[in-house]
Parts: C-alpha cells; structure tokens; sequence
C-alpha cells in the first residue's frame, strides 16, 4: 500500500460523486434545448437526490430483505467500478488495479442486482423491466467484451490506468482508429446508461420501460441511492470515453494546480460528450426491442475492425 | 513541404472514415442520407487522392481528384437526389437474401478473408505492411460491401448506390496498388454517369409497358418537352 494509490482511491471516488449528477442534469438540459424547453437548472439531480434521501422508506409487504440491500449493494459495485477508471488523475504506482474484465463484471454485478431488485416486490411492471435488462444484456456482452478487448489490444495491456496513462504520456489518441473504437463505447454507453434507442429514460409508460421499471417499487433514499448509482454509470463510462479519445489535461503528478486543470478539463470534455448524448437522444426514436442486435452490430463491427486493423498493419 | 508522417496519418483516418460511410451505406435505411453518404465518401477519395499527390507528386493523381470531386461528389449525388425527389420514395426498408446486421457481419468476415489473400500475394515484396496494403485492404473490402449493398437491396436506386460505392473501392484500390491508367479511369466515371441516367429510366418505370412508360415520364416531370398523349 503506498500513498499514492490511497490518495487516487479517495480523490477517483470523490471527483465521481461530486460530478456525476451534473453529467445527468446536462443531458437533460441539452435535450430541452432541443425540445425549445428552458429545462431544468444544472444542480437539479443533486436537489432530488437530497430531497429523496429525507424522505420515508416504504417497502411493498411482498417484499423480502433483496430490496432492502439491493441499492447499497448496487452503489458499492459501481463505486468500486469507478476506481478502475482514472478520472483526473494516474500514476505509475497506481497500475496495479483495475482489469477489464474486473470492470465488465462489477458492471454486469450491478446490472444483476437491479434486476433482482426489480423482480423481488412482485409487480409486474419490475418483473418485464428486468427481464428485457437481462436479454439486452446477454446480447450486448459479446460487444463488450470485444471493444474491450479491442482497447486492450491497442494499448497492449489489460489495465485500464495503464492504457489511460499510456493516453495521457501520448497527449493525442494512440492510433487513427481509436475513432471507431470511440464509436463502439458510445454505443456501449448508450446501451449501459439507458439511453434512446434503447430505453427511454423519461417514461413511466409500461411498454417501454427497461431501467425506470425496475427501480419502480424504489422509495426514499433507496430510490436515492439507485438514482445515484445510475449517475455514476455514465460518469465513469463518460470518463473512460473522453479520457482515452481525448487525453488532454490528465494529471500524471500529483499536484494541486495539476489536480484543479484535470478537473476542470474532465468538466469540459464530459460536458460536450453529455451535449452529444443528448443530441444523439433527440435525434433518434427509440427502437423496436427486437431491432436493438442491429445497434449492437454496429459496435461489434467497428471494434473488429479495429482489431483486424491493428493486427494486421 | 508537408510532413510524410502527418500525410500518412490522414490517410489513414480517412480510411477510417471511408469504412464508416460503407457501414453506413450498408445499414442504413433513410434513401436521402445514404445519397448524402455517399457523397462524402467520394469527398474522402478525393482527399486521399490529394494527399497522395502531396506524397508522391504524380500528376495522374491530381487529375483523377479533379474528376471524381465534379463526376461523384456533385454530378452523381445531385442527379439521384432529384431522382428522388421525384419519385417521392424516403426509405428503403426491403432486403433480400441478408438483412443490414448480418451483411455487416459478413463484411467483418470479407475484409479478414481480403486481409489474408492479399498478404500471400504480396508476401515478401515491399509493398507488404505499408500504407499501400492497406490502402490496397481497404479498397477491395469498399468494392465487395457495395456489392453486397447491390445485392441485398430490393429498390433500384440502392442498388445503384451500391454499385457507386463499390466502384468508389474500385478506384481506392487503383490509387494504392496498381495505378490505373488515367484513360480508364476517366471511362468508367463516363459508364457511371450512364449509369445512373439508367437508374433514373429503372426506378421510374421498370414495371410498365412502353404506352404507359411515357405516360409516367410526363407524370414524373422527367420529359417536359413531350406532347399530352391519352
């Protein structure tokens, strides 16, 4: 244990709590925007957080003790998570954690839980929420695993503070086709955060809903804790996006003045790739459940041909 | 003079970026984006071809962007983008044989195979791991996916589209490996122009007798000159 790796655990997890609300609110607003609406204020997913941690708790009586632990269950799978994913700052030290295939199943953990949580109440909206989750992510975990195994050839390794510092010793992407690979995990995060064509994140209507329904019977500072941890799932694949596509202003020291430019350059970068989300969004309908492979095609293909690409040249 | 390495890498996106547009191509089912599409990845051929000639200086090269920005990115696309509007289809969402998934999965499957012919081919001469294979990659896989676009796609004017891109691969592979003489090229850019006035005559009427076939020209404001005839 050195100090640096405890200062990076404490200043990751701290940066990812204090940021990932905004991203939300962001996307939101640049969908507004677009909409011709005013929207709501920046700081408005960190007032319902604090508001649904005041309130009252009620559980269905169907339930049994998988609700009451699901959402810490959930929020500490995906904190853990964000460690792996250096967001302002990395070091040499730090190298040690953070396997991707780690990662894949801390997400997968998170999913997991959320499901059961969705199934556990007993009302039927929660039950479809989570089956559709867990068919959509059975398709999409070859996807996955292949974009990661696509960065993980590029940077030839399979940490990701490696690869990030890899990116940020480089200044500029590591190799032309890292643009598909960016293609790919924009997908994935789509897929992950649900977002349009996928799931619509606005709705309460039955048919459609995959991750609204299943945080339905959710209540209090559960319903907080879930809304949290949701956040934080974009955050930290918004992180891994920005910081291995465009790897300015990452710190490699640590320093104060260092630290403040990293925070400040992740704000910015994340911000324009919330603005893309958004528009994204609002550009597409949401796609029919069975027409959802062809999405995942998409990011398979590009990913492979990063691989070939790279391979072979 | 410009930096070789900075060129190469150019190049190299913009082969990135022609895969994109023939993925695009391949899935997409909005008939006025793929025109557009289109045209931007003829935009990126004369853009290697520029940069090409930054590299290499053959004049060969400078002509042949000249023509292919006047023939494919304004001539072709605005033509089959009043096609078009004329005949008043938005979307093409009929396939035979391959559905826009699993045709982009078999491209992944095409390129590999490509990749794997080509590096026996050229085992042991210098071409071999440089830009020029790739190129050379890049081009054959371009002219197969439009094939397939050819092939997979039921309306006549996809079908052209297709056929557009894949000569678009045609012509990637000439500036990378072989080097087209120039008379050639300029041919086929005349054979696809004709071609597309074809498309204009196929995507109108094919399914119509001659009488009637007049008939849908004037209704189709393609043959304003013509006489009312009942």
């Amino acid at each position: 244990m050195n100090i640096d790796l405890i200062l990076y655990c404490v200043i990751n997890t701290l940066v990812v709590l204090a940021i990932s609300p905004l991203f939300v609110s962001l996307v939101k607003k640049v969908k507004a925007w677009t909409q011709g609406r005013r929207g709501p204020s920046l700081f408005q997913t960190y007032a319902t957080i604090r508001k649904l941690l005041s309130k009252e708790v009620i559980y269905s009586p169907a339930s049994s003790w998988v609700t009451r632990i699901c959402p810490y269950l959930s929020m500490a799978s995906l904190i853990v998570a964000s460690l792996f994913v250096p967001l302002v700052f990395v070091t040499g030290t730090v190298g040690g954690i953070g396997n991707i295939i780690l990662f894949l199943y801390l997400l997968a953990l998170s999913r997991f839980i959320m499901a059961l949580a969705g199934l556990d109440a007993g009302s039927p909206f929660g039950g479809m929420g989570s089956s559709r989750e867990m068919s959509i992510s059975a398709i999409i975990e070859p996807t996955m695993i292949i974009v990661f195994a696509t960065l993980a050839f590029v940077y030839r390794t399979l940490n990701i503070p490696d690869m990030v510092s890899i990116a940020a010793a480089q200044g500029t992407m590591a190799v032309p086709t890292l643009i598909l690979v960016a293609i790919s995990l924009f997908i994935l995060l789509i897929v992950e955060t649900s977002r349009i064509p996928v799931d619509n994140p606005e709705t309460h209507l039955e048919l459609t809903m995959i991750h609204e329904g299943m945080v339905l019977e959710q209540s209090g500072r559960n319903l907080a804790l879930m809304e949290y941890a949701a956040a934080i799932k974009l955050a930290v694949l918004t992180g891994l996006l920005v910081n291995l596509v465009v790897p300015l202003g990452i710190a490699t020291t640590l320093s104060v003045t260092g630290l403040a430019v990293a925070v400040i350059a992740l704000v910015v970068k994340g911000s324009a790739l919330a603005g893309v989300i958004g528009l994204f969004e609002s550009s597409m309908a949401k796609k029919r459940f069975f027409q959802l492979p062809s999405l995942f095609a998409m990011a398979f293909f590009f990913s492979t041909l990063v691989i070939i690409i790279e391979v072979f040249s | 003079m410009i930096d070789p390495a900075f060129v190469e890498g150019l190049i190299r996106i913009l082969f990135v970026g022609v895969v994109v547009t023939a993925a695009y191509i391949i899935t997409s089912r909005n008939l006025l984006s793929v025109v557009s599409v289109y045209a931007v990845q003829s935009l990126m051929l004369v853009l290697i071809a520029l940069s090409l000639y930054s590299l290499e200086g053959s004049l060969v090269l400078l002509a042949i962007a000249v023509i292919t920005f006047v023939s494919k990115v304004l001539i072709i696309p605005y033509f089959i983008a009043t096609v078009q509007e004329k005949i008043r289809i938005k979307r093409d969402i009929e396939f035979h044989y391959l559905t826009p998934t699993s045709s982009l999965l078999l491209s992944v499957v095409l390129m590999l195979v490509i990749y794997m012919a080509l590096s026996r081919i050229l085992l042991g001469t210098s071409e071999r791991n440089s830009l020029f294979f790739f190129g050379a990659v890049i081009g054959i896989s371009l002219m197969l996916m439009g094939m397939m676009v050819t092939f997979s796609r039921k309306k006549a004017i996809t079908k052209v589209l297709g056929f557009l891109s894949m000569e678009n691969g045609v012509l990637l592979f000439g500036m990378f490996v072989t080097e087209l003489p120039f008379i050639i090229e300029f041919l086929i850019i005349i054979d696809l122009i004709i071609i597309v006035l074809l498309t204009a005559i196929l995507s109108i009427g094919i399914d119509s007798t001659l009488e009637d076939y007049q008939n849908r020209l004037h209704r189709f404001h393609l043959w304003e000159t013509l006489e009312d005839t009942p």
